[in-house]
Parts: structure tokens; sequence; C-alpha cells
């Protein structure tokens, strides 16, 4: 299915700050926010020799952790900590996102495609023991579809479940309601039920009471402290091989400058960003020693989205779009202004390829390019052409108005924690100022008010695409539209086209991967063609790792691709340690802490020995 | 404090008489100003920060503000052509640190001058009317000066939309207790010389009393507190613009800040972007400082500030 | 510098001058202060000042209650985050926060749950308020306690000297420095010094750790080393931006004993001038600069903030500002009332004491 977990890993940019600290950019975020290194260790070498050759990759992560129950963790850097502790039915393989076993060996579907029966394995084990069976699974499920407060997280994937049963130790069979293309995208943690079924309120447990916590992932998380630190030690029994790191740590930084400045110094092994690194960080660690810059293709599209016209699923209109955003001529006139290699060079100064279809070039199999006639190149003149064509001429004063007078002065939702928001806000304002159009670039903490009211007229619109592209298709869809208006819904931009959700529930029930992907395709095409949504750009995800700490380490895909927040757990699985260095803060504090810390003492006690001294002297001679 | 008795000198009509009076001690008040080298110093550089200010576009251009226009390349440093070096976008630095000299420099005089009316008014009013009146208000005074300044401001401006005027709104409503108890003390002085009795006796009412007679004695000390309130505005206008509060859309120190944070310019270490706006605020919150304090010391020679 | 500093303090003697003179900012001989010295006088003025600092309290939490209702947003919205829930889940949410209420009733049932400490459950973290808050508050006790205890320390010693030697050229550069420094945004402070000395620049090495607490690493006395490591940086940060208030009023109130008989009537009895300034002036010059000790802990505790937010330093500040941004409404209204409280608490305990310390107060 498409996205990891519907509600977090794709997300719309900042509509849902939280979640992603800036939206969108899950990518980002995960290559922000986690940062492996050594927390203290300066010199790696003398970490390892206080410790007897443990291992530690220190990761800097941006985020802190929301929760550390799968049931309720919503963050990309917990749900990417689920996927090291917990084993998911199946995964992505590294190299091309295709599905490959996880907790499950095989899946099948019944031929009247509604049941789903899984192989799991026998070979996976919890960390206090006990097997992992497909009575874990069945009862995972089973709590998601009947306790609400087991929902949090992962709710969505079960919303077209039937029936959840295990009618053997190494047999899940899963009943659905309606075709669901997605079932080997099923991204939800399993838990032993051993350990959970004891918990009372879903909605309150967070996993934090217990360590180690009991799991079966390739690590096993033995340490937290809120705001600070998660450890995790590897699993030795993992069932695909142990990891070559004993110990895994992400250190939180709230502060990006921080966490550079900590992987420059060899206190982390991993700096990713939140979403991404700067293009000037990445330029100053390019020339620092030991040190490689990952600049990979992302997951993420990085689009304007016009209003159009907000209604409810059935027609009722609200909000206040600017009405003459609904003429087509005028939208593509917009986007014609749009000088797309301008944003890539300027703004992501070339960390980012020019935007096309909707999903990112990484997904080879899905991406989908306009043709040379349904394409808006940038085009200043063709842009006015089009506004006069509409009927939208200069005025003396040289703005645009209307038959009705009104002038085109729109507004556009920024993310006011996004930086690139910012600095494409004051492009656009430039560009369409000067076709005659004006622009409020209005720049919040919370842009999901005005966006779920449908207060704007145009918005930075941003999605984190998961290997599946379910998710990410499904949010245009009118069954996506709000029920009441200015309700929360997953629409995601009020888009409610027939043409479109045909091709949607087509290809949700295609279980062939080429005819799906051909469906989608078409989709992508119409969504273009119907000109609320354009893409500008596919930032790339930036992130830095130690050359000295990390040998080698699994991007996904392998060929050129991100390292934080990937699809699985393949590179911190499968990171290899430096020779003779492991990074790892291990033991006691760093030597350097050591002789700082001792060097304080030393000057503390000097001064005061002094001052003590003096005050004896002159006391003494006052007695005199 | 300040004026004191008029020699009597030959009638030449009371309001003459006053302006004259004023003069007089407006001359005073500067002759002692000027033997203060650091109220000169500060008034010096606020003369200048001010005339940058004023001639900002004639300096470096409207245009300078532009992103589709900026001339250079990305985060270059200082050069010949950039003497501060340029932005992320290409802008001059030096140009955006002339223009956020404007935008820091309003900020903190609207804040000012909002917050010390505020502290006035009550000040005045409480001092005045001491009654049920004068109780309550200085109450709500007092609570208001324990409350967290900052953390006040910071949800201020969080509840209201990010404008210019929220971040003067949010700083004039949160800082004006420290004048209105400081102008009621004063208030309450003043009240209590015989004239005041005077003036009542001949029929003034209260807003003549308080317009008349109270507000210029009590203006001395609101210019001074001014000066000082202007520094922990602009101090605070960086503040919420550093915390991503402020409007983004505007160029000012405390925003060029915020920029150079999220472009990465510290651990990029990329100085030429960050020092230059630090420095700028932290000169001109001194200036004021300085010249408040200067200010204060002419006014109450007894408090040995800066001797 | 902080941009919560109250001005007045900043001016030395006129501040403390006119609050003294009336009112219990930094308290003193107020005209409701003690008339006789019988403890019962003291012990009325004590209830007194007790019951107007739980008027406050009570006052702050109406405020803290109402204020943040205003950010825009719906709570469960927010908590939903975008993800696909039923007309019933929102009900049951709101239900479960007691947002379905008339305000009113939110609000007796708020000021109820508060006083017996219970804040309800952070929208974000799924936990108590108050877990989140006790779990925070050590972190920035230790950071702020540091701090305060070193430009405390700092302010008086040279506020002391620099009266002392008023008018030298030590004098002059003191208060000069002190005022430069406090003119300084701290955060932009903390970012120079993290380039500085934690980046490290041309031939400086990076001495201390970027941010955070500690690393996660080692016990006993390996971990308070490394705490200690980390704390370095956001402590010279807040002592630099802080120390100077201490240091004026420290100065001017020294200033204004130094005209007194008693001190020319020590140096008469032949005391060296050094025992004279340590033995009589600054004692009693330290008065009115304990009381301000009192509310400089208050403030600084809140103007943390800032220095929490660019060292990563897991505190209340830092807690706050991350609320903020949700909004998590619970914890802001939380931290908000733990702020203020912290402030008042703090002053109530200056007015209080202040009559036991200063044997004139009382008579």
């Amino acid at each position: 299915m498409v996205t990891r977990f519907p509600p977090r890993s794709s997300r719309p940019r900042g509509r849902v700050r939280i979640l992603l600290a800036s939206g969108a950019a899950a990518l980002a975020l995960a290559a922000g926010s986690v940062v492996p290194g050594n927390p203290v260790g300066p010199a790696p070498q003398e970490a390892r020799a206080a410790d007897g050759g443990k291992s530690t990759l220190t990761v800097a992560v941006a985020q802190s952790v929301d929760s550390l129950s799968p049931f309720l963790a919503q963050r990309l850097l917990s749900t990417s900590i689920h996927r090291l502790m917990y084993d998911f039915l199946t995964n992505y393989d590294a190299k091309d996102s295709h599905t490959v076993p996880g907790l499950a060996t095989a899946w099948e579907p019944s031929p009247d495609k509604l049941t789903w029966t899984y192989t799991i394995r026998s070979d996976s084990t919890w960390s206090d023991g006990e097997k992992a069976t497909a009575e874990d699974a069945a009862w995972t499920f089973n709590r998601m579809m009947t306790d609400e407060g087991a929902a949090t997280s992962n709710g969505s994937f079960v919303g077209n479940f039937k029936k959840v049963t295990a009618p053997s130790p190494d047999k899940l069979v899963i009943e659905l309601k309606q075709p669901q293309a997605t079932m080997t995208a099923l991204d939800v943690p399993i838990v032993p039920k051993h350990v959970w079924e004891k918990v009372g309120d879903f909605s309150k447990f967070n996993n934090d009471t217990k360590f180690p916590i009991v799991g079966n992932g390739p690590f096993i998380l033995t340490d937290y402290k809120v705001d600070s630190y998660v450890k995790l030690e590897a699993n030795k029994d993992f069932w695909r091989g142990a990891p070559k790191f004993d110990e895994l740590v992400f250190r939180y930084y709230k502060d990006q400058d921080a966490a550079v400045a900590a992987l420059r110094k060899g206190e982390v092994s991993f700096v990713a960003g939140s979403p991404s690194l700067t293009p000037a960080q990445a330029a100053s660690l390019k020339s620092a020693d030991d040190i490689k810059v990952n600049d990979a293709p992302g997951r993420r599209f990085y689009a304007l989205a016009v209003n159009p016209g907000a209604r409810t699923r059935d027609g009722k209109k609200f909000g206040d779009g600017h009405p003459a955003l609904l003429d087509q001529k005028v939208r593509q006139a917009l986007f014609t202004a749009v000088d797309r290699t301008a944003v890539i060079d300027k703004v992501f100064q070339g960390h980012a390829v020019e935007g096309e279809g909707y999903i990112p070039p990484r997904y080879g199999s899905y991406f989908w390019q306009p043709s040379p006639e349904q394409k808006l190149a940038y085009d200043p003149a063709k842009a006015a052409a089009l506004l006069d064509e509409a009927g939208y001429r200069k005025n003396r004063a040289g703005k645009r108005t209307g038959k009705d007078g009104r002038p085109l002065d729109f507004r556009i939702l920024c993310h006011a924690t996004d930086p690139n928001d910012k600095a494409i806000g004051k492009y656009l304002q430039e560009w369409w100022g000067d076709l005659g159009i004006g622009l409020e670039v209005d720049c919040r903490d919370n842009v999901s008010d005005p966006w779920y009211a449908g207060e704007y007229d145009l918005a930075f619109d941003g999605w984190s695409v998961n290997p599946d592209p379910d998710f990410v298709m499904s949010i245009h869809t009118c069954a996506a539209l709000p029920a009441k208006a200015k309700e929360s819904a997953a629409t995601d931009n009020f888009i409610c086209d027939k043409q479109y959700d045909e091709l949607y529930a087509r290809q949700l029930a295609e279980y062939d991967p080429a005819k799906r992907a051909d469906l989608v395709k078409r989709m992508e095409s119409r969504l273009y063609d119907t000109g609320y949504m354009n893409v500008m750009a596919y930032p790339n995800a930036v992130e830095a790792y130690r050359t000295d700490q990390i040998a080698s380490i699994t991007t996904m895909p392998s060929d050129a691709g991100n390292i934080f927040g990937q699809d699985g757990y393949w590179s911190w699985w499968s990171a290899v340690p430096a020779a003779g260095a492991s990074g790892g803060p291990s033991g006691g504090g760093s030597s350097t802490g050591v002789l700082v810390g001792v060097g304080i003492a030393v000057v503390v006690l000097a001064g005061g020995g002094l001052l003590f001294a003096m005050r004896r002297r002159s006391t003494a001679e006052d007695r005199e | 404090m300040t004026t004191t008795t008029t020699d009597t000198a030959r009638t030449p009509g009371p309001r003459a008489l006053a302006r004259a009076r004023r003069r007089r001690a407006a001359a005073r008040f500067w002759r002692q100003y000027r033997d203060h080298r650091a109220g000169v110093a500060g008034l010096a550089v606020l003369v200048l920060i001010a005339l940058v200010a004023l001639a900002a576009p004639l300096l470096v251009g409207a245009g300078s503000q532009s992103v589709t226009d900026a001339p250079g390349g990305p985060l270059e440093p200082p050069s010949g052509a950039f003497p501060l070096g340029t932005d992320q976008f290409g802008r001059s630095l030096l140009a955006l640190l002339v223009w956020g000299t404007r935008v820091s420099l309003t900020v903190g005089l609207l804040a000012a001058f909002l917050s010390v009316a505020i502290g006035t008014l009550v000040g005045i009013t409480a001092g005045h009317f001491k009654g049920w009146y004068g109780n309550v208000v200085m109450r709500v005074t007092d609570w208001f000066l324990v409350m967290p300044t900052l953390v006040l401001a910071i949800a201020l401006a969080t509840v209201l939309s990010r404008s210019l005027w929220t971040t003067v709104l949010a700083i004039g409503v949160t800082t004006w207790p420290t004048t209105a108890r400081l102008v009621r003390a004063q208030t309450l002085s003043v009240e209590s010389r015989p004239y005041i009795e005077r003036s009542r006796a001949l029929g003034g009412g209260h807003g003549h009393i308080m317009s008349r007679h109270v507000l210029p004695n009590v203006m001395p000390l609101v210019l001074a507190q001014t000066t000082l309130v202007i520094s922990t505005a602009i101090l605070t206008e960086a503040t919420l613009a550093f915390l991503g509060l402020g409007d983004p859309t505007i160029v000012s120190w405390g925003g060029l800040l915020q920029d150079a944070r999220e472009a990465g310019a510290v651990s990029s270490g990329n100085w030429w972007y960050l020092a230059p706006p630090g420095l700028a605020i932290a000169v001109v919150a001194l200036a004021f400082t300085l010249c408040g304090r200067t200010v204060e010391s002419v006014l109450n020679p007894r408090l040995g500030v800066n001797r | 510098m902080s941009p919560d500093s109250t001005p007045a303090l900043l001016t030395g003697a006129a501040g403390v001058d006119a609050a003294r003179a009336d009112g219990p900012a930094p308290a003193g001989p107020s005209a409701r202060g003690p008339r006789a010295r019988s403890t019962t006088a003291y012990l009325r003025y004590a209830a007194g000042k007790l019951a107007g600092a739980a008027v406050s309290l009570f006052a702050v939490l109406v405020t803290s209650f109402f204020l943040f209702r205003l950010i825009p947003g719906d709570p469960v919205k927010q908590m939903t985050g975008g993800r696909q829930v039923s007309t019933e889940q929102i009900a049951a949410m709101r239900r479960e926060f007691g947002l379905d209420l008339p305000l009113w009733q939110q609000f007796t049932e708020y000021c109820g749950k508060a006083l017996t400490g219970d804040f309800g459950t952070s929208y974000q973290f799924h936990a108590p308020v108050m877990d989140k808050i006790t779990e925070a508050l050590p972190a920035t006790l230790l950071l702020t306690g540091t701090a305060f205890v070193i430009y405390t320390a700092i302010g008086i010693w040279l506020g002391a000297r620099s009266a002392w030697r008023n008018g030298s050229a030590a004098d002059r550069f003191h208060t000069a420095f002190a005022l430069t420094l406090y003119s300084v945004p701290s955060f932009w402070l903390g970012l120079l010094l993290i380039i500085t000395l934690s980046v490290g620049i041309g031939p400086i090495p990076g001495l201390f750790p970027t941010g955070g607490m500690e690393s996660g690493s080692g016990s006993g006395f390996d971990h308070v080393v490394d705490v200690a490591h980390h704390l370095v940086l956001p402590v010279v940060t807040l002592v630099a931006v802080e120390y100077a208030r201490t240091l004026l009023v420290m100065r001017s109130s020294l200033l204004d004993e130094m005209g007194s008989d008693y001190l020319t009537t020590a140096r008469a009895k032949g005391l060296r001038d050094d025992l004279v300034r340590r033995r009589h002036a600054v004692p009693n010059a330290m008065l009115p600069t304990v009381t301000l000790l009192f509310v400089n802990l208050g403030n600084t505790v809140a103007g943390a903030i800032l220095v929490e937010t660019v060292f990563s330093w897991p505190g209340l500040g830092g807690l706050f500002y991350q609320a903020l941004s949700v909004p998590d409404l619970p914890l802001v209204q939380a931290l908000f009332f733990v702020f203020a409280a912290a402030v008042i608490l703090m002053n109530t305990l200056a007015d209080v004491i202040y009559p036991l310390l200063d044997p004139r107060v009382g008579r």
C-alpha cells in the first residue's frame, strides 16, 4: 500500500505539524531527525578501548519521541524506532521497494480477493524467549479493530477488515469487506500478546515503564530518557541476522545546527536534518574530513495547491477561496509563471529535482510525466496572454482585475516553520507581481485550521510518498471530503473528480502490479489536467554521516536513496562499524568530558583556595 | 522633580513665562547631560542609526530586498561588492541590515510608546484617584508585574496572527507595569505639593489637575523610562522573531538571525551572516540604555548612577 | 539580555527606591508593613502577603485557562492530526477531554483539578501533564540554579567593588562591560558560544558539547562529569546576560550607604578600608539586593526558555515552546501557571523574609 502509516508518513506538509515537524517532509525529517554518532565520544577509538570493543552508532534526531507505544506513536522518529523493535508482516526490498517477507514468509489472496492468508515464520522469538506466532498478529489487529484507544496511530489499516483469525501458530487469516490491493503493505508493528494483554488503557499506556522492552525486531530497546535519548541493543537472535553495530542510540537535538556540529566533532555518527540539511550545511560538510554527505532523491513532492472551492461530501460549499481560481486559465497562468528551475537552483540550491507528475521518480513504476502538449512550462508571456484571454486585464495601476472589478489578490498558506515555503513565497510574490497579481504570504504555525475551513486561495502542499501510492492517491477522492463543513477529513485539497474516482476504485481492486501501475499513472495525468495541484519539486534527502565510524550503510533504494526514515530497517541493520572505530560513548563519559570536567574543578578549587587565602591574610592583618 | 520655582520676572503673561521656564530647564538639562560621556556616546549612536533608517531607500535602494533580482550567489562571504556577504538568496546582507534598522526601530519605538502610554495612564490615574479605583488598579498592576514577561509575550504572539502589530502589542501590554508603578509614586509625591491643593481649591477638576499639573511633572521620568523600555522592546522583538513568532515576510534584525539559523549558518561557520544583526541589536539596545541612565541621573543626581 | 528584565531594575536605585517606596515587588518597609516589632504584627503581615499571593495565583490560573483558549485550533483536530477518524471517534475524544461541556463548566473542572495538582493529559504525549513537568523540572532547576548562584556571586562581588571605588577605571569598566552584555540577545550569545567553543573555529578546538544535558553514557561520577560538561555553555550564557542586574543594584545600594555616618564612625575607629566595606557597608547594602535575588530567581526560570532552546536543554522552557506550537493546551496552561507561580512565590518569599533581615523594618 502506499503510505507506511498513512497518518504519519504521508502527511500533508505542516498541516499536522506535530507529526512531521515541518509537514510533508517525512523524508527530510527522517534525514533530519536522526543522526547516528557517538553522543559524547570524541575519539571513537578511546571509547572502544574503554569498553572492550562495544560498537555504538549514534544518530542525531531533531524530533523527540511522542510515545513508545506502537498504538499511539505518530511521529516519524517513533515509528522508525518501532520498525527496529517489532517485526512487521511484510517488508520492502531495499533495492526497489518490492514486498519481501517479514514476520510472514508468504501470503496469498483468495480467488474472490476478499480473504488473505499469511504464513508466519517459525524462527522469530520475542526477546523474553517466547515464540512469535500468528496469534500475536491476530491479537494485534483485533485489538486495533475493537479498541478505539489502540487505533490511534494505525487504525486506518484495519478499517476494511472484517475478521482476523489465527487458525494455527503459523497461519494468519484476514477477511476483508472490499478487495484491497494494499494487503502486502500493512505497516503495523506486531506486538507480543502475552505482554500487551495486561495493558489496561491503551490510550494512556506509553510502553516506557519497563526496560528492556520485549520485541522481535533487529534491535531491542533498552533505555529511554525523555527528550534526551533512546538506546537500543542489537538483537543477536534476529532471524535475518544480527546487526553489525552492538548498540544504536538516537540522541535528540532540538537545534539542527547543534546536530551538525555534533557530527563534525564526532559526537554522533549520523545526522539527517529536519526535514533536510540546508544547502549551506551540506556544502560545508562536503569539505569536512571523514564525512560523507548523502544527497539522494527524496520521496517527497513539494506542490502548489489551489482551493477548488471547499465543499462537503454531499456538496455543501464552504470556505472563501478566490472565485477567479475556479477558472482553469487563471490557474494555468499561475503555474506557467512559476520558474521551476529557479526554485531548484536558488531555493533548494540543487538539492531537489524539478517537479512533474505527482509521484516522485524514485518510485519508477508509478512515476509519470506530462506529455509535451499537457505540460505547463515556464513562460511568463504565455501566462499574461492566458490571463488576458480569461478576461483579467491590467488596469492603470498595473493590477489585473476581473469583470466585476475584483482584483486578482491571492493568499497563500505557508508553514511558518518551513524555510522553503517562506523562500518560495518571496519568489512567487515577485513573479506573480510582474503579472499584475497580488499575493499575501500567510505564514502560520498551525495551517490546518484555515485549511480544513477552506479559507485559503493557494497553499504550499507536500507529502512523503510510500512505496505503495494508495494513500497519497486516496486523499484526492470525493470520499475523502469532510462530512460536515470545516471538519477535519482525509482530503488534501478538496479535490473531487468523478473520472479520477473511477480510476481510483479500479486500481484498489487490481491485484496485478503492472496493470495497477498503469491505472495510477492515468490518475496522475488526470490530476495534472484538472490543475488544482502543481508539483514544483521533489526535494532530495540530504543527510550526512562519519565515514570513520560507519564503514558502510544501505540506502533505500540501494543505488541512490535515503538512510533515515526508510521503509524498513535496512540502514541501521546493515550499517558496518568502521575499522578501529566503534563510535561508542558506551562505558564512561568521554575522555574529553572528563578532562574538561577535571579542568573546571581545578579552576574552581584554585579560585576558591586563592580567595580563602586572601581572606585569611587580610583578616590576619586586620587583627594586628 | 525637575522644574523648580520661577524667578519672578516682569510679567510677560503666564504662557510665555511657562515657555521660557521650560526652555531654560531644557537648556540646563542638556548642559548636565553633556557631562555624561556615556550618554552622549549613546545619543550619537542613536542619531546615526536613526539617520541610516530614514535614508535606507537612498542608501541601498528599494530593489535590494527582491529575491528574483538578487545580485550575488547564495551565502557569499564578505567581499568588495558585498561588504557583509550575501544571504541564501544572494541579496546583500548589508542592505538587509540597513532595511532591518527601520523595522527594529519602529517596533521598538511603537512598543515602548504603547507600554509607557499605558503605564503613565494607569500610574497617574491610580495615584490621583486613591480610593478603591487606585487600589484595584494597583493590584492588577502588581499582578502583571509578577507575570513572566517573556512567557506572556510569547503566548500573546502565538494567540494573535503574525504581524508587526502583534509584536508591538505583545511587547506593549506586557511591559507597562513598571512604568505604572514609577509614575504612580511620582504622582503621589506631586499631588502632595501645596500648589495642587491651591489648584483644587480654585476649582480645578480631576482632568485639569492630572493633565496640567501632574503630567508635566512626571514627563521627565516618563522620558527616561521610555528610553529604557525601548531597549527592552528591541530585544524582545528580536527574541520573538528568533523564535519564529514575527512576521516572516518583513526584514528585521531578529528575523535575519532566524533566517541565518534556518539556513544553517551556525554549523556552516557563516559567521558573517550571524554576527552583524546580533551586534546591531546589542549596539542599539546599549545606546538606549546609556541614554536612559543618563537622563535618569541628570534628573535625579542622588541616584549616583553612572557618576 | 533577557527581554523579560524589568527596566526599572536596570536603572539601579531608581527602580528599587520606587518599588521600596510603595510596593510588594521587592518588598520593603511598605505602608502595610509591620508597625510594631511584635511577632503578632509580623505574622499578620506575612499572612497578608501570603493571601495576596494566593489571589495572584488564582488570577494566573484564570488567565492560563482563558488566554490559551484563544489560540486558533480545535484541540481534537490537533490530536487526530489529519488522520481519518469517524465522527463518533471525535465525539468520544471531546467527551474524554471534557471539551463537550460548556466553557464555565470546563473552567470549574479545570480549577478543581488544578488544586489537586492535576492539569490533565497532554495531547501530544498521552501522559499526565504533571508527569511531563516533573520530568523536565530537574533539568531547569539545575541550569537556572547553577547560573543563579554564579551570577549572584559575581554580581554582588563586582557591584560592591565598583561602588567602593566609584568613578575609578575599574568601576567604569565593570559597569560598561555589564551593561554591554546585558544588551546582548542571550540566544545570539549562545549561538556564538556554540560556534566558537563547541564547533570550534580555526585553532580553537570544540571543547564543549553542542547541546543536550547528557550523552547517555556512564554512571556515578562519570555521569556527573558528563552533565557538568554539558552545563558549562548554557550556564555561561545565562550568567553573562543576567549578572548585570545584580551588579547594578548592588552598586547603587552600596553607593547609597556610603555617605552614612556609621561608616565614618567605623573608619574613625581605625578599621581598615577593606574591613569597613566588608563588615559594615556591604551587609547593609545587601538588603535591597537580597530581595532582588528572589525576583531574579523566579524570572530566570522563565527567561531560560531561549537558552534552553539554543542548547537543546531538556527543561521546562523547551517543553513550553514545544507545547505552544501544537498547541498542546493542557501542557501550555500548566507550564504558564508554573512559570508565573515561580515568580509569585519568590516575590512573596522576598516580602516575607525582608522584615526578618532588616532590623529597621518594624520599628
